[in-house]
């Protein structure tokens, strides 16, 4: 009972900080950004951490196993990832586009886990007997992990996405009106441009190569980076969970559905990898891929607990009151 | 927009961009002690050509009379130039080799172009990512259609006359096998293609980058590495204190004269090789496990017993029985444990294991996710059932009541059996009697002759129950273990396959760094590059740039000094 109440407790906190959280990122949108409004955001962040991660534990201690056995559980899981990937950058105290990612991310999946499921999903439930396993801990939350951190690269690489067509988009359009403005305003932006990164160079003697980096390019490995760490994961859960198939159903694969799309998953961040060993698709192409896999990660989590088919189908829809 | 600078940083670091590093001519590349790795690039050449850049370098001639310092233990025999001729006269007789044994015999030259050809072919990259595309969308398309089940039913959902969005029907569908996708030829094929791929892939390029990188090229030419992604220079700064820094970095560095080349996380370089070793070994591994293994599967009732060899059925054409097949399983207890909402938390079954003469060789409780194994053979707990019942009545007794499994929607297990009253005979039919109905082992529901509820039962209890004037006691509730036996070949391969997968992939997150550098007077040329963490790379080098410390007053030597060793 102490513990729901402080279940209970925790989830209020988290929810109604993210909610205060989510208003001051539309102000930020909307009217202006202010100097004051954006430290106390990343305070909320800071606060639904402790509150997530507070919530976590009591979940373990109270339930007695590691808190990953339902949808509820899995996407808190979910968003605490997130906001460790969103902290990491922070803690090396290095310059990123990441927590542009990883903040509304954070935010919307603690929001849906906690107003879009139906009160009854937010129960523990027992755990059934396939589950019982040491393995669970390690196979789900590195599942997880490698899902949160995919995501995340996949949206920067659909970021990329939408900054270069609009790019493209803005390019055709202009050198239908008029070619020589367009050279004129060319010409102009790399003055600019120059003038800039040499102030740069002078503000910030530390990183004069940083800003040559156009911001599409910083994309780009930036979701290197992190679907190459999110793949690594993802590699890594998808073994553990191997190794603990063959000793829970006596294969070590079996081509149940959410293995096989965990599998189309793996292969299709490894065609990302691979497309940007070519000079002539790495930038828009191997980003066209990793957003595809941005739908299948989606697919390969929700979709598949969402068809309850297959072996996987562990605690997801399924209802107490049935 | 982007300035010329920034476009060599957006330029990739790949695999194949070890065809870019080989140094033009002008800059002698040192001999290291391999020197029967070949290189496409002409070395011997490379003398006579002119100076390269506008900048004057020093020729190699004084960089060998200057003193070395080797930075690292490991370093290679860098101290040891060998004379340049002797370099490019081991280089020709390698390179001349091939096309004496080639004009020698036509037949094997043709073979070997035609190999030459398949490699290329194979090892292509946009094959490589198609050939994945397509096993993807296979096996998407292996979860939306329903797997295995009889040919009538995809009749039945795919008809010829109304076909699924206007063409799909059911020849689309058993034709190429993709009722059954992931033992079909063609999904099959294509993961045979792709393990070709990869075996093409590892020989045809990533071997030779291995080569390549393995070497440490020192350059002399201020241009190449100014043409490098990273590139800075230092003013009054000596190549000296840029070593001792890289070092602290984690570098290995190495300098030579006035150049320096530092590397780091040459791991990162080589584990992509590894990656695809070990996808080979885990494909070789499934391979054996599909031709290999045995399974099977058997539904025991407590207390009774089952030879192994019996229930085993062999899954390919290399399945070769082991001997333990002989030995004898007896279920020594099944039970199970429950919450205590009632829902189950864990099944057991106390297993021994009989071998020919009777002797006792192994004994464990097994449950799920904790099987037993026992020389090569794996026995896990999948299934539960009702065997029987063992009731006394009026004190007569016990019967065994056999249980029998009642079709139920879902996944829950209903079981029942029939107690009659009278004794059936051909002119009465239709027996009047107890029927007893259980979920579990726990509770029996016991319903009397006109199929009222009468109570609830606990095996356990030893209460009781007065029915139609029977007085009726449930003794014991007596499971059965659904057991599945697999041998399995294949697995120590796959694990080892997973072992190595696990570790590459990991590595392969490391970048491969590798920094040139260059005193040029009082000036130090910085050049670097890095495979895969460009972002952070570049900031290191700023870091580490950083604390290169300014000489000051000693810049006039520096330039005298060289001048006089030039």
């Amino acid at each position: 009972m102490l513990f729901a109440t402080l279940e209970h407790i925790l989830t209020h906190i988290s929810f109604s900080t993210i909610s205060i959280v989510i208003t001051i990122h539309l102000i930020t949108l909307l009217v202006r950004e202010l100097r004051g409004l954006r430290d106390s955001s990343e305070k909320g962040m800071i606060t639904t951490f402790f509150s997530i991660t507070g919530f976590l534990v009591s979940r373990w201690v109270s339930s007695g196993h590691f808190p990953l056995s339902n949808l509820y559980e899995s996407l808190i899981f979910l968003s605490w990832a997130l906001y460790i990937l969103h902290t990491i950058p922070k803690i090396q105290n290095s310059k990123n586009d990441l927590s542009t990612i990883t903040t509304p991310s954070t935010i919307l999946t603690q929001g849906f886990a906690t107003s879009g499921l139906l009160t009854e999903m937010h129960q523990s439930t027992i755990l059934v007997p396939a589950l019982q396993s040491q393995w669970l801990m390690m196979h789900v939350s590195m599942m997880l992990l490698s899902y949160a951190t995919l995501l995340c690269g996949s949206l920067l690489s659909a970021a990329l996405l939408i900054i270069r067509f609009r790019k493209n988009f803005d390019f055709f359009f202009k050198k239908k009106k008029n070619v020589l403005l367009k050279t004129f305003f060319f010409s102009e932006i790399e003055y600019l441009y120059a003038k800039r990164s040499a102030l740069k160079n002078t503000s910030f003697p530390a990183f004069p190569n940083y800003y040559k980096y156009q911001l599409t390019e910083r994309l780009d490995s930036w979701s290197y980076r992190v679907i190459s760490l999110g793949f690594t994961l993802l590699t890594m859960g998808i073994l553990c969970g191997a190794v603990w198939a063959n000793e829970a159903w006596g294969s070590y694969w079996n081509w149940d559905p959410k293995e096989t799309w965990a599998f189309i998953t793996w292969t299709i961040f490894a065609i990302y990898l691979h497309s940007r060993t070519n000079p002539n698709w790495k930038g828009t192409n191997s980003a066209l891929v990793a957003s595809i896999g941005f739908l299948i990660i989606w697919i390969c989590y929700f979709g598949i607990n969402l068809l309850g088919i297959g072996l996987h189908s562990y605690g997801s829809f399924t209802l107490p009151s049935k | 927009m982007p300035s010329p600078a920034s476009y060599l940083l957006i330029n990739p670091a790949k695999p194949s961009s070890f065809r870019r590093l080989p140094p033009p001519p002008p800059s002698p590349r040192l001999p290291t002690r391999r020197l029967h790795v070949s290189c496409d690039a002409p070395r011997g050449s490379g003398r006579s050509g002119g100076v390269g850049g506008r900048r004057e370098t020093i020729p190699a001639g004084a960089s060998k009379a200057k003193k070395q310092i080797v930075f690292f233990d490991a370093a290679p025999p860098v101290s040891q130039p060998q004379p340049q001729q002797g370099g490019s006269v081991v280089e020709k007789g390698e390179s001349e080799k091939p096309t004496k044994e080639g004009s020698g015999n036509a037949a094997l030259s043709l073979l070997r172009r035609a190999t030459k050809k398949t490699l290329a072919a194979l090892s292509n990259l946009p094959l490589a990512i198609s050939e994945m595309f397509t096993i993807a969308a296979l096996m998407a398309l292996g979860t939306v259609i329903d797997q295995g089940e009889a040919p009538s039913y995809y009749f039945e959902k795919f008809p010829e006359d109304n076909p699924v969005f206007g063409f799909i029907t059911w020849r689309w569908i058993l034709t190429p096998g993709f009722d059954h996708m992931f033992s079909s030829p063609v999904f099959l094929g294509l993961l045979a293609l792709l393990a070709a791929s990869l075996m093409a892939c590892t020989y045809t390029t990533q071997l030779p980058m291995v080569k390549v990188a393995r070497r440490w090229s020192f350059t002399h030419s201020g241009e190449r590495i100014r043409k490098q992604e990273f590139a800075d220079s230092l003013p009054r700064a000596s190549i000296q204190d840029l070593g001792v820094i890289l070092m602290g970095a984690g570098y290995e560095v190495f300098t030579k004269g006035p150049s320096l080349y530092a590397f780091k996380g040459l791991a990162g370089r080589y584990a992509p090789i590894g990656v695809h070793l070990a996808m080979l070994f885990i494909m070789a591994g499934a391979t054996l496990s599909a031709t290999g293994s045995f399974k099977g599967s058997v539904d025991v009732p407590q207390g009774l017993n089952f030879v192994i060899g019996d229930v085993m059925k062999p899954r390919g054409v290399l399945s070769v029985a082991p001997d333990v097949f002989n030995t004898e399983v007896h279920v020594n207890r099944f039970y199970m444990e429950y919450y205590d909402s009632g829902e189950v938390s864990q099944f057991y079954s106390d297993l021994s294991l009989f071998n020919l003469d009777g002797k006792e060789v192994m004994r464990k409780t097994i449950k799920v996710n904790d099987p037993l194994r026992y020389g090569g053979i794996t026995i896990y707990q999948t299934d539960w059932g009702f065997s029987a019942l063992q009731v006394k009545k009026n004190g007569e007794g016990p019967f065994n009541l056999a249980m029998a499994q009642l079709k139920l929607n879902g996944d829950k297990k209903l079981f029942g059996t029939f107690l009659p009253l009278e004794d059936s005979n051909a002119s009465n039919p239709s027996v009047k009697g107890i029927s007893m109905l259980a979920r579990d082992l726990q509770s029996i529901v016991l319903y009397d002759q006109d199929g009222k509820f009468v109570g609830v039962r606990r095996p356990s209890s030893k209460l009781p129950i007065e029915i139609n004037g029977n007085e009726i006691l449930i003794e014991d509730a007596i499971g059965s273990t659904g057991l599945d036996l697999k041998t399995d070949p294949g697995v120590p391969i796959v694990y080892a396959g997973f072992g190595a997968l696990m570790l590459t992939t990991c590595i392969s997150y490391l970048s491969h760094s590798q920094i040139w550098a260059l005193q040029d007077g009082s000036t130090v040329v910085v050049g670097g590059k890095t495979n895969r963490a460009k972002l952070e790379f570049s900031e290191e080098m700023n870091r580490l740039l950083d604390k290169v410390p300014e000489l000051i007053g000693a810049n006039e030597n520096v330039v005298d000094s060289k001048s006089t060793a030039t």
